[in-house]
């Protein structure tokens, strides 16, 4: 398997405090890593830089063969139109858009809208009925589901997912969790920060954080970071 | 997809929205009726002005002969009336030829006038008149006399006035009296012929006036063209009208302007106001729509379509309000309604929305927004 995903030595300071102090690992094509530890720990702060969201203080953050330190605000763009799918743990959706629209919006600024594609998505997602509710008429798992859609509507190289059962009750995390379970069956690299233990194991390797360092790579791991 | 998310984008928003397009409602009412009161105030002033009468006269030049005699007070009649008619031009209302004697009525001397009665009430339409301009029996010589010597004289409509002048005599039938407000009062207005016989000057005239339609700029350009055509006589617009009716107009225009501008401004303000509390509620999905790979160009040129959309709206929504408002005001001002001008509503919505999209700046602002912060909650 290709490397995917290459992190060598990242820092990331807030002004005087260091949420990511010099943290190294590879990730390849097709894997599923469950990133953990607790709160303020980085978690977010390295998916927010592997998605191009933010960027590093120093050190090299690699996806796809692109260094993400070293894009213009415009190579970011694209870099993340292209390449990041991203599922947030308080789902993120346009409240005024239909759940049709949030995922067609996706496409939008990716390249051009197609309806078609945009509903099969949603109903592959188990929401072939409600593509035309807002989210506000969607229960949180139903929401969770169209940021799911939206997240692979342009079939992007990586799924990077911040606590995306952290807002869902168990009946709609299994939901979820399933469809996380489809899409690497399918062959998607995904990185999926969680606190649960229980959903971390079902990742094929852990990455635990801990003030900003690595903290434990479990022996059950495939690959080595 | 764009017309899609900006009617979304209208609707999601739209009570906050409520308030811009209100403002640019307001504003392009009001500039609205401003501009077509100031497109059309310069016809209207015209048309004011020329209440006051005559605006340009013929006069005989320093130089002006008669026969080949001495310098005289007099002028040929119709050469003065062939040059006019020369010229074709439709701006003039009326032209009458005056020719002035001091006659007699019984012991009273009294001026008269000898003119084209005719043309009175076009040259002086804000005479006030009792009775008529032209007599209803031809077989009649009329006179339209003065409301002072009316009473001096102990006269009524219907009266016979009997003047006298150098041994001949005419007896005249009073058939109008005229309250002017000036000298006319104390004059009495005859045939120009009749007065020329009594004279012994036929086909001479004392001057000439004219009521010319147009600007001061207008009416000093067609007396510049008849004193060409009349090199020996003195052709000039009688400057009290034309400078006031210049002046006037540039302090209304100046008015208008400052009104306008302070009313865009005001305008511009307010959907400031506005645009500033809703880029605040956008910043979270503007973060998303960056997160998604929307580049800040695009998602900027949506909000500014957005806002375009509710200046183009507003508008022209109030372009039509403004143009009942300047009939309303052209009623009130000038006693009579303003044309339509239809390059008001172009340029009102035009206006509009480059109000709208200069108050929305705080919008272009939300292309600054770090999706990595919003989401942090910062």
């Amino acid at each position: 398997m290709a490397t995917l995903v290459q992190v060598e030595n990242l820092r990331k300071e807030f002004g005087n405090v260091c949420a990511l102090a010099g943290v190294s690992f590879r990730v390849e094509a097709g894997e599923w890593i469950a990133i953990m530890g607790p709160s303020g720990s980085g978690k977010t702060t390295l998916i927010n830089i592997l998605g191009g969201l933010d960027m590093p203080t120093s050190g090299q953050a690699i996806v796809d063969a692109i260094d993400v330190g070293r894009l213009d605000e415009s190579g970011l763009t694209r870099f993340r139109a292209q390449k990041i799918g991203f599922i947030f743990q308080q789902f993120h959706l346009v409240p005024y858009l239909t759940a049709l629209e949030n995922v067609m919006l996706a496409q939008y600024f990716h390249s051009t809208t197609d309806e078609k594609e945009a509903r099969e998505a949603l109903e592959r997602v188990g929401l072939g009925d409600r593509v035309e509710h807002l989210p506000g008429k969607l229960s949180g798992g139903e929401q969770q589901r169209v940021a799911v859609a939206r997240a692979l509507i342009n079939h992007p190289k990586l799924i990077l997912a911040d606590e995306p059962t952290g807002n869902l009750d168990e009946a709609n995390e299994e939901t979820v969790i399933q469809l996380f379970h489809e899409l690497h069956r399918e062959g998607h690299t995904i990185l999926m920060v969680t606190h649960a233990p229980s959903i971390g194991r079902l990742a094929d390797r852990r990455i635990a954080f801990a003030h900003g360092r690595l903290a434990e790579v479990p022996a059950s791991s495939k690959t080595s970071p | 997809m764009f017309w899609r998310l900006l009617w979304k984008l209208l609707r999601g928003s739209s009570g906050r929205l409520v308030v811009a397009i209100l403002a640019l409602v307001s504003g392009a009412m009001v500039i609205s009726a401003l501009l077509n009161l100031e497109f059309d105030i310069e016809r209207k002033l015209t048309q004011e002005f020329r209440m006051l009468g005559a605006n340009l006269v013929i006069s005989p030049g320093h130089d002006a002969q008669i026969n080949g005699a001495a310098p005289a007070a007099l002028m040929n009649e119709s050469e003065a009336f062939a040059a006019i008619q020369s010229l074709k031009d439709p701006a003039v209302v009326a032209a009458a030829p005056f020719l002035y004697i001091v006659e007699r009525a019984g012991d009273t001397p009294v001026v008269v006038a000898g003119t084209k009665l005719e043309e009175l009430p076009e040259l002086e339409p804000a005479w006030r008149i009792e009775g008529q301009w032209t007599p209803s029996r031809q077989n009649q010589i009329p006179c339209i006399v003065g409301r002072n010597v009316v009473r001096q004289l102990h006269l009524a409509l219907g009266s016979t006035l009997l003047l006298s002048y150098l041994g001949k005599t005419t007896q005249a039938t009073l058939v109008g009296i005229v309250d002017a407000g000036g000298a006319e009062d104390n004059q009495v207005f005859m045939g120009l012929a009749e007065v020329q016989r009594l004279a012994g000057l036929p086909g001479q005239i004392g001057l000439a006036q004219l009521s010319v339609r147009g600007t001061a700029k207008n009416i000093s350009e067609f007396a510049a063209r008849l004193a060409a055509a009349l090199p020996s006589y003195e052709v000039r617009p009688i400057r009290q009208v034309t400078e006031a009716e210049g002046d006037l107009l540039n302090r209304i225009r100046l008015l208008i302007g400052s009104m306008v501008v302070l009313i865009l401004a005001l305008t511009a303000l307010c959907v400031l106001a506005t645009m500033a509390a809703l880029a605040m509620e956008r910043r979270q999905d503007v973060g998303l729509m960056k997160a998604l790979g929307g580049s800040i160009a695009r998602i900027v040129a949506l909000f500014m379509a957005e806002v375009g959309v509710l200046g183009a709206a507003g508008g022209f929504v109030g372009a039509i309000l403004g143009i009942e408002l300047s009939r309303w005001m052209g009623q009130r001002v000038f006693g009579t309604a303003i044309s339509l001008r239809w390059e008001i509503f172009p340029l009102t919505i035009a206006l509009m929305v480059a109000v709208a999209l200069a108050g929305a700046l705080p919008l272009r602002l939300l292309g600054k927004v770090k999706p990595a912060v919003i989401f942090r909650g910062e």
